[in-house]
């Protein structure tokens, strides 16, 4: 194929780099229409009215695939989001092309593409209902994000990580607006008037940014807070490692280690913040405290892709960096030196979520609300039920946090390319069955049907889940990637783990209506085995090609 | 040089369709500079990943120090310095990060020869390794690799990153002193000029199998004294580098 012109290149790259994801897309706008098509025009009974199911069918896809889109047409998923320097790419800077081409191609092409995917949704994912949707302004509302994303990630920034910070506020800010906006109802017009101009100014604004990146104009201002540095005791350390286990470890935590802590640490005030509006509703306070303590579980579940990242120098390539693969290390130390940083940060993180809610409940005059609430849980369930309930809930959810961050490390570590996106493709289709099999579930009134069935689905779950870690535990000990010693003692720990929680679930919840054996199993499935021993093997598989 | 420091034993690896190496044998014993030359694409790399236990052999074996690099990672790496030909070093880590990390790795490890090297290479310890040029990053790259002076350092085309003038005045002067006191050095690249200025022993490779291998001495007299380029093309019909790397 003969390419003519750079937009064309420009094009096909986009094109040819993305061509699974979009084949996806395609896969489910095709999906999509068949169903309006086929099923509607059929005239089958389809009722998509209520919030939850227009979420599963519409919402959930929709803005994922917008999420998918932003990604791809800023560069985001070859750059450093936390670098200084620009995102777009330096490769392109030398092509004999004017800046405001470079800039605005891509612009053109993710324009086009959120503008083809609102139009294939409101054709194609919107049923009639009941449900208002407006024709014109969400589509332009998504060129308008994409364009701010795209200037402000091509812009080079005085501090790392100060893009993520610009980035947030700034499609905070917009989104707000719109928020405002269709609260009070305000009309299409008056949406489309505040959204178009700022399309122009966001492609200038790309531009410039372009322009200075292309010219290698990157301000630094690091040289302002050195003090902040060592006041964090972040100064040179002339201090050697104690072994060369503790070299990796600070290896890893200097690569991946404040990540977490730090996501936290910049959406733990906004999400505390609505404390003050909350007033006495308990509803909303405790809406609020949910919602921080998932912050750093779901933020985990962000940072697990660069935790599981093989390479360890922050090359592009999924496999392992000659740099980190020559290390005189087992395969087994540097899979502890990637669980220690783990441990470390989440350690870390939820340290500022134990410290923020006390203070911002303290400081919001909600503190009395919540201890009389916990009182009275307390004198219905008595005390030491509720004190362990409440350090199992804290302990569920730190435990949470440090699984998201390591489930996805046997996955990574391969440094297959197809493994690793496959994976995530049947993640994201599992998770896109789920929400219509639960809807099917409730609506044809199985329910009783599936609670009488936990228990042999939990049996069926927990079978696979030791056979896949029998099998594991073998391939890892035939190949010698552990010592015997950590074998027995990592089966040791996970068996006294699992009865301790089963014992701690059979005291706290004791009744006829849950059999014991309930307990055993959920406790067999919540700690982690199988994907966790399994890393050794994939980072092996890896590194001895 | 009696004990082989390198055995590798009818070494076959195939990347799809495409053969990288042919039922390689290689026995390189302790205490010389060999060379190993050939050009882009030959599987000097390749063999060298196998040297490391970067890859696994697919039929044949690799012994280095006598033992298996995939099965005792350890217990060879610790031994070897390796200059990898991606110059892969983190970007985030500052200069004097890299040495203090690398320190740990290696009980050999001389804090005054890793300074010694630092200022003969001009590097700043403050320095961040992504604002390095990249005749620097190969320097620090080469710094860690010597600086826990190993009993094997592998040079993996050291050429493509590190300035002439490192090349000329540094590069050779390291490789002597590290042949004189006793240990090996296997050095790939495809500016013949410069294997021959240092090495005792050269390995042409050619589309994965070995065309010639023996002391470069012996090499000299039996093709009537020719350059190694005038040997390499006789043997091979191509030269091992395009003239605008061989001008530099």
């Amino acid at each position: 194929m003969t390419i003519r012109s750079p937009a064309a290149a420009v094009a096909w790259e986009f094109r040819h780099r993305h061509r699974w994801g979009l084949m996806a897309i395609a896969a489910l706008l095709c999906v999509l229409s068949v169903i309006k098509l086929v099923v509607l025009v059929r005239g089958f009974p389809v009722d998509f009215d209520s919030a939850e199911r227009f979420a599963i069918v519409v919402v959930v896809p929709i803005s994922s695939t917008f999420t998918y889109f932003l990604a791809v047409f800023t560069y985001g998923l070859e750059g450093d989001l936390a670098a200084r320097q620009s995102m777009y790419p330096a490769r392109m800077f030398t092509r004999p092309v004017p800046t405001a081409a470079l800039a605005w191609w891509p612009m053109l092409y993710g324009t086009a593409a959120v503008v083809i995917l609102w139009m294939a949704t409101r054709l194609l994912a919107l049923w009639p209902s009941f449900i208002h949707v407006p024709t014109i302004w969400p589509g332009i509302l998504a060129v308008v994000l994409l364009a701010w994303t795209q200037a402000l990630t091509w812009m080079p920034y005085g501090l790392p990580g100060l893009r993520v910070i610009v980035v947030m506020a700034c499609l905070t800010v917009i989104d707000t607006i719109v928020l405002l906006a269709i609260h009070f109802d305000a009309s299409e017009s008056f949406m489309a008037a505040f959204l178009l101009p700022q399309i122009p100014l966001a492609w200038l604004v790309a531009r410039s940014a372009v322009a200075r990146a292309r010219c290698g104009d990157v301000p630094d201002w690091r040289g302002s807070f050195t003090w902040l540095a060592r006041l964090g005791g972040v100064s040179r350390s002339r201090a050697h490692f104690r072994s060369p286990a503790s070299a990796q470890a600070w290896f890893e935590w200097r690569r991946n280690g404040w990540s977490l802590p730090g996501w936290v640490a910049i959406l733990l005030p906004v999400e505390l913040l609505l404390l003050w509006v909350a007033d006495t509703s308990t509803t909303l306070v405790v809406t609020i405290l949910l919602g921080a303590c998932f912050t750093p579980v779901i933020m985990a579940t962000f940072g697990a892709v660069t935790v599981s990242t093989a390479s360890g120098t922050g090359s592009a390539s999924y496999s392992l960096s000659p740099f980190i693969a020559a290390r005189p290390l087992t395969n087994a130390q540097l899979i502890a030196a990637k669980l220690k940083m783990t441990v470390w940060s989440t350690a870390l993180a939820w340290l500022l979520v134990i410290v923020a809610i006390p203070l911002a409940l303290a400081r919001s005059g909600e503190m009395p609300l919540v201890i009389d609430r916990s009182r009275r849980f307390a004198e219905a369930v008595g005390t030491p039920r509720a004190v362990v309930f409440l350090l199992l809930v804290v302990a569920g959810f730190v435990a949470s946090t440090w699984k998201q961050l390591v489930q996805s490390l046997y996955i990574g570590l391969t440094g297959r390319e197809w493994l690793i996106k496959g994976s995530v493709f049947v993640m994201l289709a599992v998770l896109f069955c789920l929400g219509p099999i639960a809807v099917w579930i409730v609506e044809t009134r199985r329910v009783g049907v599936v609670w009488n069935a936990l228990p042999a689905i939990l049996a069926v779950l927990v079978g696979i889940k030791m056979v896949a870690a029998a099998w594991v535990a073998t391939r890892v000990y035939r190949g010698r990637l552990v010592r015997d010693r950590t074998l027995v003692i990592g089966a040791a720990s996970w068996c006294i783990v699992v009865l301790v929680l089963y014992a701690l679930l059979g005291w706290l919840v004791s009744g006829p209506l849950i059999p014991r054996y309930f307990f055993l199993l959920l406790a067999i499935l919540a700690i982690p085995l199988a994907r966790v021993s399994a890393a050794p093997l994939a980072l092996a598989w890896n590194r001895h090609r | 040089m009696s004990e082989s420091v390198i055995s590798v034993t009818e070494l076959t690896r195939r990347f799809g369709a495409t053969t990288a190496l042919a039922s390689v044998s290689l026995s390189m014993p302790r205490g010389a500079v060999y060379g190993l030359v050939g050009a882009n694409g030959a599987g000097k790399t390749t063999l060298i990943r196998h040297i490391l236990g970067l890859l696994r052999a697919e039929s044949g074996s690799v012994r280095v120090f006598g033992l298996d690099p995939v099965a005792d990672p350890v217990g060879v790496l610790s031994r070897i310095g390796y200059l990898s030909e991606e110059n892969d070093l983190p970007g985030w880590m500052r200069v004097d990060e890299l040495m203090r990390y690398t320190r740990a790795f290696y009980s050999a490890w001389d804090d005054a020869y890793a300074e010694e090297l630092r200022q003969t290479f001009a590097l700043d310890p403050a320095a961040t390794i992504k604002n390095l040029s990249k005749g620097q990053k190969a320097r620090a790259g080469l710094l860690i690799a010597l600086a826990h002076r190993p009993e094997l350092l592998v040079l993996d085309e050291p050429s493509s990153g590190l300035d002439p003038i490192v090349r000329r005045d540094i590069l050779g002067a390291v490789i002597r002193t590290i042949a004189d006191e006793g240990r090996t050095v296997l050095f790939s690249s495809h500016l013949l000029g410069e294997v021959e200025e240092v090495a005792d022993h050269v390995t042409m490779i050619h589309q994965g199998t070995i065309a010639l291998s023996a002391p470069l001495d012996d090499i000299k007299k039996s093709h009537g004294g020719k350059s190694l380029d005038e040997i390499f093309v006789a043997l091979v019909g191509m030269p091992a580098a395009d003239s605008s790397l061989r001008s530099e």
